[in-house]
């Protein structure tokens, strides 16, 4: 497949602050295809979660253009950008943002009832059990490792069978050896459905584990590294 | 950092506050504060002006703040006493004697009044019969003034001679409003005012006559007490000391209540501020987890680091409890001036209490219901600065929920209520909150296996309420013990003000007919049949006193000032009737049931006075009429209506009994206002009929009823407004987690509506649940009132069932309102977060 799932032209980002304008984010074009894994680097302030949220639909930029498959996302509304989300994209979070009134399998199901699955149960068990969490449907995030509750977050990032997976530091607040598992699984998933994978993180390791690399450095891309 | 002098916590506790002000961190608890003290302040305020205002209106009843009456000249010392304390002071002897004119005599009841009688409200005259009435000070040396009645039945004009005992006098105005006329029933006959001086030449006060010698005293509350205390142990049997509590029966009932709900009503809205308090003090601490971590990281100690918090708090308090009495004091003159023309003239200022005692409810509240979450801050690990999900310990229920009673208590303590009141509150309170929580936890638990199956949006709302039950409880119980404070305080003004309207039906009989001959009974009902649309039956009286109780002399068996004291030591009225009147209530023994011929003839006794004078049903009771002794036996007590304006009788006779006696006959009835000339009519037909006007005791009752009911009315405003503040504050405590909740599930993809709905689902479970708490607490709790506070009668209130639909609607609009901050949430907060 060579079609542009993810396409991101001229992006600028500038907030105002109480010194001023402030530019987070310099002109910067990309575009992915479907299969393709991209790590997005860089120090801290360079803005790495901003072109993440920016890609993803979860604000807007300054100026410029994100298609996200082929919906120019400056053209909706945020309900209508919520659809897109909910049809084409997956999330993996560093603080793994898991819902504390449900439990795993509910966890697992919010994204394929938001999209209207009839068989979202059945599927999120399925998908558990590909974690290895098929004993723990129903226990609750505060009764989980932080390994585990990464698992069932990378279940329902893939539960919908996104488009595009989003993934914001999906390590980092993990341990060196936890960590290497969920990358493993992140991986590895991402492989088995053909998802498109955006993945912002400081472990150059990880970094590498992508086709495609771009590195920030306050707003502006510095390198760019391609297969 | 082993010590640190309180000056710098200080400093560092204020630098702390300012930027966390600026932060708009603060918000909501210096709000719920700033709400709590202005309510509290402006009610106290309120009712405080008012209660003096209706209290100064009040002691019109008596023509003074405090009177002394006797039936012999009081001793000076007394007099020297008041004269110690600051007090003003004004003389009055009144009895009755025959008016001489060249056209007849009549007989009147002569006061002859000092100089600066009445030292409270109006006296008012007329210049002729008829005339508009003005209000000035009394008749001078040589002169009278009379009501025109008495013109009428001498036929006498302004400017004539009449003579009171020895002394002539020129009668110059027709007395048209005397203050202390109204409640008074001895003055059958018509009034004459006089001058005091002129009371020696009379010649008509000798030893031995019936006259009553009053001392009037007006001065300021604290002297007026002190006075009290000092004089009554020196007062002898035959003197009576009385204020406006005491002078009236049915100004006395209606202030207490009117006091009651008042008090009522501002521990309803400090109960409410309460509340707002503790979710945002609790919001607060929770807040603050991380700094407490840091700063002890950072070296600081346990207590240290809760002195810093406290300080901080206490900080806040201050700033929060000044501006918020500053804001309660404007509010109350707001209200005032809006309401100038309803108010009586005079309200005093009200003082400084009010303010200081509605900052001291604040910082109680606060150190209550907000101290418990502090202490928490003191126990958060350290290592919450590497692992964020350490939480400190919980604190003690026992600390956090002595802690609020204790606050609670003193509240209440504060608002002076009384020992019954309290522990009906509080223990009714608890007692609900404990069945109604428990059964709430219950349901909740059995809910949750139905929620599996039901859709998203339910799921999604009420998971947060079942993964908490305990919490949602809580929740539950915070916003039902709002709407139960605010629909109690609605329930009782409706009722209190029903009650009122009942005791002073429109057309409330205003006049007493007396002295009704037997010859003249039936002409005079037709007559009155022809005036006056409802006219009570025709009472036979005859005058008689109680002498004996099963033989023993009275005197000996009843207690010094005493209502029974004061029923026996006059002539009571004395009747018989084959039926038990309306108003009145059997509530012992039997009436009439044609006993044997040898047994006593049956009398039937007011409840009250009887339980005064300790009476049992089968006691002898034997009278002194006409000279004879009559013996009776107890058949049967009655509750009686004292505040219908019929007439009423403490012993009712058995038909047939006092017949033999001479007799007239009493009745009341109702003239619509503008009838003097009628009424004239009436008194000439009828020359010995006594007619006696109570349209001024009625007119000063409603304009009293009238204040009650619309301090009752603000009051019930303002609680409205706490507890909508608090139903705000409550939601805003939860905003932080559901601010994050909603943004993850806007970045998953969920639309608003979807998220809208689960809102209202959660929402309106909860404000279903709190309005069915409310509506049980209500009823529980306005049962322990009526029947210990307010004396009313109380009935199930079945349109309380909507408050469970009204609280879902409530809670749940301002729930979606107040959490649109997370709705609204850009959903990339959630790559801000962890």
């Amino acid at each position: 497949m060579s079609s542009s799932i993810l396409t991101a032209r001229n992006l600028s980002k500038v907030v105002t602050s109480a010194e001023g304008e402030l530019t987070i984010l310099h002109d910067l074009s990309l575009e992915l295809n479907s299969g393709d894994s991209l790590a997005i680097v860089g120090s801290s302030g360079s803005g790495k979660s901003t072109l993440l949220g920016l890609l993803a639909g979860l604000d807007l930029p300054s100026s410029g253009q994100v298609l996200l498959a082929g919906q120019d996302l400056g053209q909706l509304d945020e309900d209508q950008r919520a659809r897109v989300r909910a049809e084409q994209v997956g999330f993996v979070f560093q603080s793994f943002q898991l819902l504390d009134s449900l439990n795993a399998l509910e966890n697992v199901m919010l994204p394929l009832e938001l999209e209207g699955h009839a068989d979202a149960r059945q599927r999120a068990r399925t998908l558990l059990e590909r974690v290895g969490l098929g004993q723990r449907l129903s226990h609750y995030p505060r009764q989980l490792s932080g390994g585990e509750q990464q698992r069932v977050a990378i279940a329902r990032a893939f539960a919908a069978e996104p488009a595009v997976l989003f993934a914001d530091e999906p390590t980092g607040n993990l341990d060196s050896h936890t960590g290497e598992r969920i990358s493993d699984l992140l991986f590895e998933l991402n492989q088995e459905q053909g998802a498109t994978l955006v993945l912002v993180t400081h472990d150059e390791r990880l970094a590498h584990r992508c086709q495609r690399l771009i590195r920030l450095e306050g707003g502006h891309l510095v390198d760019r590294v391609e297969p | 950092m082993p010590h640190m002098p309180l000056s710098r916590l200080l400093v560092l506790a204020s630098r702390q506050l300012l930027r966390d002000a600026r932060s708009g961190e603060l918000r909501v608890l210096f709000f719920a504060l700033l709400i709590a003290v202005a309510a509290s302040t402006a009610i106290g305020y309120f009712s405080a002006r008012l209660n003096d205002g209706m209290l100064l209106r009040a002691t019109e009843f008596l023509a003074a703040d405090l009177r002394l009456t006797s039936s012999s000249p009081n001793p000076d010392e007394q007099l020297q006493l008041a004269q110690q304390m600051g007090l003003e002071h004004a003389h009055l002897v009144e009895f009755s004697s025959v008016i001489a004119s060249d056209s007849g005599i009549q007989l009147a009841s002569v006061k002859a009044a000092s100089n600066d009688y009445p030292l409270r409200g109006p006296l008012k005259s007329a210049a002729a019969l008829y005339q508009a009435e003005e209000t000035g000070p009394g008749p001078q040396p040589g002169e009278a003034w009379a009501e025109a009645r008495l013109f009428v039945a001498l036929d006498l004009q302004p400017g004539d001679m009449i003579e009171v005992g020895a002394k002539p006098l020129r009668l110059t105005r027709v007395l048209t409003y005397l203050p202390d006329e109204a409640g008074d029933f001895y003055s059958l006959t018509p009034h004459l005012l006089m001058h005091l001086d002129d009371l020696p030449a009379t010649g008509v006060v000798q030893p031995g006559s019936r006259v009553r010698y009053q001392e009037l005293w007006r001065g300021e509350r604290d002297a007026l007490a002190r006075f009290r205390q000092a004089v009554s142990p020196s007062l002898a049997p035959n003197q009576r000391l009385e204020d406006a509590r005491d002078g009236n029966r049915q100004v006395g009932n209606a202030l207490g209540r009117a006091e009651r709900y008042l008090n009522l009503a501002s521990l309803a809205a400090v109960l409410l501020a309460g509340v707002a308090v503790a979710l945002s003090a609790a919001r607060f601490a929770a807040r603050r987890f991380d700094a407490s971590a840091l700063l002890r990281c950072l070296g600081l100690s346990r207590r240290q680091a809760l002195g810093l918090f406290s300080l901080q708090l206490a900080l806040l308090g201050l700033a929060a409890s000044l501006t918020g009495a500053l804001l309660g004091w404007l509010a109350q003159l707001a209200l005032f001036s809006l309401l100038g023309d309803l108010l009586p003239a005079q309200i005093p200022p009200g003082g400084l209490w009010p303010a200081l005692a509605g900052m001291a409810t604040g910082l109680v509240a606060l150190a209550g219901f907000a101290l418990p979450p502090l202490a928490a801050l003191g126990r958060v690990p350290p290592l919450r600065v590497l692992r964020r999900d350490l939480l400190p310990l919980p604190a003690s229920a026992w600390l956090v929920y002595g802690a609020a009673l204790l606050a609670l208590g003193l509240i209440m303590w504060r608002l002076s209520l009384d020992l019954q009141l309290t522990l009906a509150l509080l223990g009714g309170g608890l007692v609900t909150a404990l069945l109604l929580g428990g059964a709430l936890l219950l349901g909740l638990k059995s809910l949750r296996r139905l929620l599996a199956d039901a859709a998203l949006p339910w799921r999604l709302g009420l998971g947060q309420l079942l993964r908490h039950p305990l919490a949602a409880a809580g929740q539950s119980l915070a916003f039902g013990l709002i709407i139960l404070a605010m629909s109690l305080i609605a329930l009782l003004r409706g009722e209190l003000l029903d009650t009122w309207q009942e005791q002073l039906p429109e057309q409330a009989p205003n006049h007493f007919a007396l002295n009704i001959l037997p010859a003249e009974q039936q002409a005079f009902a037709d007559r009155l049949a022809e005036l006056s649309p409802h006219p009570a039956p025709l009472f036979p009286v005859v005058p008689g006193r109680l002498t004996l109780i099963n033989g023993e002399p009275v005197r000996q068996l009843v207690s010094k000032e005493s209502q029974g004291e004061r029923a026996i030591r006059r002539d009571l009225s004395l009747t018989w009737a084959a039926e038990l009147p309306a108003d009145n209530q059997l509530i012992a023994g039997a009436w009439w049931s044609g006993q044997a011929a040898d047994e006593l003839p049956g009398v039937s006794v007011e409840s009250e006075l009887a339980e005064s004078l300790k009476l049992q049903l089968g006691d002898r009771l034997t009278f002194s009429v006409g000279g004879l002794d009559r013996e009776t036996r107890v058949t049967s007590l009655r509750k009686v209506d004292w505040n219908n304006f019929q007439p009423n009788f403490y012993m009712i006779f058995e038909p047939g009994t006092l017949q033999d006696l001479p007799t007239t006959y009493l009745t009341s009835f109702y003239l619509p206002p503008n009838q003097e000339r009628q009424l004239v009519e009436l008194a000439r037909a009828f020359p010995a009929v006594t007619l006696l006007q109570v349209e001024a005791l009625l007119a000063q009752l409603r304009s009293i009823l009238d204040q009650v009911t619309l301090a009752i009315e603000f009051v019930l405003l303002f609680v409205l407004a706490a507890g909508l503040t608090v139903l705000f504050a409550g939601l805003q405590a939860t905003l932080d987690e559901r601010i994050r909740q909603g943004a993850l599930l806007r970045a998953l993809g969920a639309e608003r509506g979807l998220l809208i709905r689960a809102r209202r689902a959660e929402f309106g479970l909860l404000g279903a649940a709190s309005g069915l708490l409310a509506a049980l607490g209500c009823e529980l709790i306005s049962y322990l009132l009526y029947r210990f506070a307010f004396d009313l009668a109380w009935q199930p209130h079945p349109w309380l069932l909507v408050l469970p639909l009204l609280g879902a609607l409530l809670v749940a609009g301002a729930g979606v309102l107040g959490t649109r901050r997370a709705l609204n949430i850009s959903p990339l907060t959630v790559l801000r977060e962890g």
